[in-house]
């Protein structure tokens, strides 16, 4: 206690101190103190783990483009500050994370870049919480299309399934005619998206080609290494045509392993999740002429602007951008562009302006994304589909999904789910 | 459940050729590495948790010697080598540590360099997934036997593997060294006495088993996506194929890994959905009949 | 040794219960009413499995199936039927006996290693059952759309402070009810059992109830922690009934001490700790939870409530006091 006297440090003085500095806070108009201090945005993603390379993506081109509006003067003249917080992938993680991001940490915006069952953890905390949330990476149709699940506060910033399966079915229908394809075969991973997107992608080849028979399906699992019985079997039942909506690692082993057992070069492949630099890169001995659906390509759409977003990214952070990077690209701009529109950084104002907004986009298949209002989700982004070459670009040909056919056929989905 | 399927499969030679060397391959890796963790059990008393690991990190080391040098040959033998350091240095710096102490605490030691090693392999390789690809000798199409698939790079791992197996069989069985591990694991104490440095021989039996794994590592990773974490699902497998085939009997494993190697190979046919499940209700059921696995022995 | 009454317990408990109702008020913090949810379940999950594995010497790997089928039991139960929490919450518990009554009686009889193998089995195909059964449980995404919860007795669960008020009535009744079960016979009983099997049928004992009972009784008090879980997740999810969950309970234990009957608390509250910061400031997870693993088991070799209380007891007698710490089971277990 006699040191108390050593230095002017003393209890009185720092309280005579705060005293000071808070009448000092007081006296500054809280109108433009608001303006000049930043705005917290909180993320929560998968960063380590298996699927790290979905956070650690995710991040990388949002805060390529979060370093561009800061320059411009952030949101509505506020900075924006990320606070980005690792969830492992556990969804219990999902759910306490984005809780404290928002009741402790101070940020008045979420960005849930989680998988699917994290992004339903994230979901409930919004639902409870009500901040803006926007979901940048879960694909799962359900999360935008079910009304039980529709929330004022939260907008589904990313592509989704059932657009996925529509564009997929219609091109693989194309080519099942033109090649007479009519004994497939599918291999998808057993779990939710497998499932669900493989259900789907069959249904809409079928009605765009009812000829379309599928004579076997093998299931294994999500990051399974060893594909030998599902390649055996598909040697057995001797399919024309072959689906798989096996995506990264798995997919370039399934490659590898079919690789030796010459499968691709007696079956037509069709994989969802080729059209991506990491798989496209990774594949030592990539085979010729696999239909591939694009994740990211950066001469698909073929703009200047694409190509010219997919390079700074390259170049940025010396790796290829993924399906992950452009869809959290993408959230900022939206985000971006409502401030404007709102000439605020509150989240029901936001809300309000993101509902049915357009904005400009190299992502977008005719240059432009938009927040359909029905149901806040992402509509107008580019779905195509290409055949795979050993060499850069990697991918050709590729055949953009029209909108019109994908809403009609959205619609009608939504009907037979009972959605509407 | 698809019965038809697997009732065509079974009475055509070309689909139970295809299948059976299927299960062959599952079977060959999986005993590789289930091989050095019944060793390290039966031996050391110590459910090697992080043998797994050793996997991975033989999966690893085979794809820079192999970006290197080109050649599988030093590939294999290198990724086997280096393996085996690092399971002698695991087991002198830190499992002698845990002798003899309760099991839990091996497992955490184990459980802890888990974690360790996964992250070093994402500091030195990176977290995205790699591919080592198809060394250019087995860029080849594939034979066909009797009517059934069998790629050639499949039939040299299966030989490999078996060889492998022989020579650990050899060694366990027939030389002087492998009665002295055999008498180490009966009793170690008597074995001191007789003025055998023990120590040198449980590093020894660890780095065996780590070059076993290495060796398994090295030949599946041409076909396999490496990833830090691919070790746990290997773990998992092999634990259970050692539980089948009893703890500490290298025979056991062989047969135990055969068996789950041509279950999901024919299982997945049958039960298309329930390949995993097949495999787990295999363990249970071995392990009601007989509780020490199927060539396992009480433990003291 | 002492045998604490129950009246005791009750004492320690309310003022336990007291301190934990005025926290969020004299520290408000949302995080800390998080944790000490979050907190709780895990609590009740380890200091279950501690009553197996320090008190009855047998080692499940298989413990989370219960912490799973709690999640799920009750989450179901409230999305699907509309019955008051009360009711689904019994409900669920006598899932999670009838769970452990089954498995148990096929597990029991196993030792060591082989218990625990099979107990993981069971675990597995339980998780593989909640992930193939897509309708009733939502496959791998899990029970998604959130739990309804009506308000009972003037409880409302919806509210966060009135959920972190019942966790905390439900961690400090579950741990009076699990140390009355220790310092009963029955608990004698379980710890004769640990330390020689053989020599207690010779004494007659049925081992065999003796272990299933506690068998159990464990599994129930670990469906009460995923009770809680669902609740904060509102939801449950499959990760909560696989193997991970049961590695997190024995680490929980290792971290915290298996000798002593707060020492998962204690478990708890390290691991919560280290998992809610690490990631605060590193991406290597892994590589930093595997350091400080190493040096829990190659350096201090005991959990860290084990560590504590037996340097306390060092110092005590050393001292030559008689007096024994109040609150403190000084059995040497």
């Amino acid at each position: 206690m006699t040191h108390a006297h050593r230095n002017r440090l003393d209890r009185r003085t720092v309280l005579k101190g705060a005293a000071a500095s808070t009448v000092g806070l007081l006296a500054v108009p809280m109108v433009a103190r608001s303006e000049n201090k930043a705005i917290k945005i909180g993320m929560s993603t998968i960063l380590s783990g298996r699927v790290a390379q979905l956070g650690t993506s995710s991040r990388n081109a949002l805060m390529m483009e979060v370093e561009k509006i800061n320059a411009a003067g952030g949101l509505a003249g506020r900075q924006i500050e990320m606070v980005i917080r690792d969830s492992k992938g556990q969804p219990q993680e999902a759910a306490r994370l984005s809780r404290e991001l928002i009741n402790s940490d101070g940020c008045e915006i979420l960005i849930d870049a989680e998988a699917s069952s994290g992004a339903f953890a994230v979901h409930e905390v919004a639902r409870d919480l009500g901040m803006l949330t926007l979901h940048t990476n879960s694909e799962t149709s359900s999360l935008s299309a079910d009304p039980k699940l529709h929330l004022p506060n939260v907008f589904r910033a990313c592509r989704q399934g059932v657009h996925d399966s529509i564009v997929g079915g219609s091109y693989a229908a194309k080519v099942a005619k033109a090649k007479n394809l009519t004994k497939w075969m599918t291999t998808s991973p057993d779990y939710a998206y497998g499932r669900d997107t493989t259900a789907e992608y069959v249904s809409y080849v079928k009605y765009f080609n009812p000829e379309v028979e599928i004579v076997g399906e093998a299931w294994p699992k999500l990051f399974q290494p060893d594909y030998t019985e599902v390649l055996t079997k598909i040697l057995q039942t001797k399919p024309q045509a072959l689906y798989s909506c096996l995506w990264g690692g798995d997919l370039t082993a399934f490659i590898d392993q079919g690789n030796i057992y010459a499968l691709f070069q007696q079956t037509e492949t069709f994989a969802v999740n080729m059209a991506d630099y990491t798989a496209l890169t990774a594949v030592k001995n990539l085979p010729k002429g696999i239909h591939s659906g694009d994740r990211y390509i950066k001469t698909f759409p073929n703009t200047p602007a694409n190509a010219a977003w997919g390079d700074a990214y390259r170049a940025k952070y010396n790796e290829y951008p993924t399906n992950w990077s452009w869809q959290n690209a993408a959230v900022v701009h939206f985000l971006a562009e409502a401030a404007k529109k709102a000439n605020s950084t509150d989240g029901a104002k936001l809300a309000e302006v993101l509902k049915g907004l357009t904005i400009e986009s190299p992502f977008g298949t005719d240059g432009h994304l938009t927040l359909r209002a029905e149901d806040q989700t992402l509509v107008g982004y580019a779905i195509g589909w290409g055949t795979t070459i050993p060499t850069e670009p990697y991918v050709t040909d590729m055949t953009a999904g029209d909108w019109k056919q994908i809403y009609e056929l959205e619609a009608e989905w939504k009907k037979k789910k009972n959605y509407t | 459940m698809d019965f038809a399927t697997l009732a065509t499969c079974l009475s055509s030679p070309a689909c139970l050729v295809t299948q059976a060397t299927g299960g062959l391959i599952i079977g060959m890796l999986l005993f590789l590495v289930a091989a050095g963790l019944t060793l390290i059990f039966g031996v050391l008393k110590v459910v090697n948790f992080a043998h797994g690991s050793f996997y991975m990190l033989g999966a690893y080391f085979a794809l820079t010697i192999f970006q290197l040098t080109g050649s599988y040959t030093l590939t294999i033998l290198g990724a086997g080598m280096a393996t085996a350091m690092v399971g002698l240095v695991f087991e002198r710096l830190f499992i002698s540590r845990v002798y003899g102490q309760n099991v839990l605490m091996q497992l955490l030691v184990c459980y802890g360099f888990v974690l360790i090693f996964d992250d070093a392999v994402k500091i030195v390789w990176g977290p995205e997934f790699k591919s080592m690809g198809m060394p250019a000798t087995f860029q080849v199409p594939p034979l066909f036997i009797a009517g059934g698939v069998v790629p050639p790079f499949y039939l040299f791992v299966v030989g490999i593997a078996f060889v492998i197996g022989l020579a650990l069989w050899l060694l366990i069985d027939r030389t002087r060294l492998g009665k002295t591990i055999r008498a180490a694991a009966y009793n170690p104490n008597m074995v001191a006495a007789l003025g055998i440095n023990t120590g040198y021989l449980y590093g020894f039996v660890f780095a065996l088993g780590g070059l076993l794994a290495g060796f398994a590592g090295a030949l599946a990773a041409p076909v396999r996506s490496l990833t830090p974490g691919m070790g746990f699902s290997v773990l998992i497998e092999s634990f259970i194929v050692t539980v089948i085939g009893g703890m500490g009997s290298i025979a056991g494993a062989f047969v135990a890994a055969l068996a789950i190697g041509l279950i999901r190979a024919f299982g997945s046919l049958g039960f298309p959905l329930f390949t995993d499940g097949l495999m787990y209700l295999f363990m249970v059921l071995v392990l009601i009949a007989r509780p020490t696995g199927l060539f396992g022995k009480e433990i003291a | 040794m002492t045998r604490r009454s129950l009246a005791f317990d009750l004492l320690v408990g309310a003022a336990a219960l007291a301190i934990l109702a005025l926290m969020p008020i004299v520290w408000p913090s949302k995080a800390l009413v998080d944790f000490v949810i979050r907190g709780s379940a895990f609590a009740l999950f380890a200091t279950s499995l501690n009553f197996l594995v320090g008190y009855g010497g047998m080692v499940s790997f298989g413990h989370g199936m219960f912490f799973g089928l709690g999640a799920y039991s009750f989450a179901l139960l409230m999305q699907r039927t509309g019955m008051p929490i009360p009711a689904a919450f019994a409900l669920t518990l006598l899932m999670c006996a009838a769970l452990g009554l089954i498995v148990g009686a096929i597990c029991v009889r196993l030792k060591e290693i082989y218990f625990a193998f099979l107990t993981l089995a069971f675990q597995m195909l339980l998780y593989s059952l909640i992930i193939l059964w897509v309708p009733l449980t939502g496959g791998d995404q899990g029970l998604r759309g959130g739990i309804p919860r009506p308000p009972f007795l003037g409880v409302n669960l919806a509210n966060q402070m009135h959920l972190y008020l019942m966790s905390c009535a439900l961690l400090v009744v579950g741990l009076i009810l699990m140390h009355h079960l220790v310092q009963s016979p029955f608990g004698y009983t379980l710890r004769m059992i640990r330390d020689n099997a053989t020599r207690a049928n010779f004494l007659g004992i049925a081992v065999f109830r003796v272990r299933l009972t506690a068998f159990v009784l464990a599994g129930v008090f670990a469906g009460a922690g995923g009770v809680i879980m669902s609740l904060f997740v509102s939801g449950a999810y499959p990760e909560f009934a696989y193997w991970t969950i049961s590695g997190e309970g024995i680490f929980i234990i290792m971290l915290g001490g298996w000798n002593s009957f707060l020492g998962p608390v204690v478990g708890t509250v390290i691991l919560l700790v280290l998992n809610d910061f690490v990631t605060r400031f590193t991406e290597y997870y892994g590589l930093t939870l595997g350091i400080i693993i190493l040096l829990f088991a190659l350096g201090l070799r005991r959990g860290l409530l084990d560590v504590v209380l037996d340097a306390w007891r060092r110092q005590v007698t050393l001292a030559g006091v008689g007096a024994k710490p109040s609150g403190v089971s000084n059995a040497p277990l």
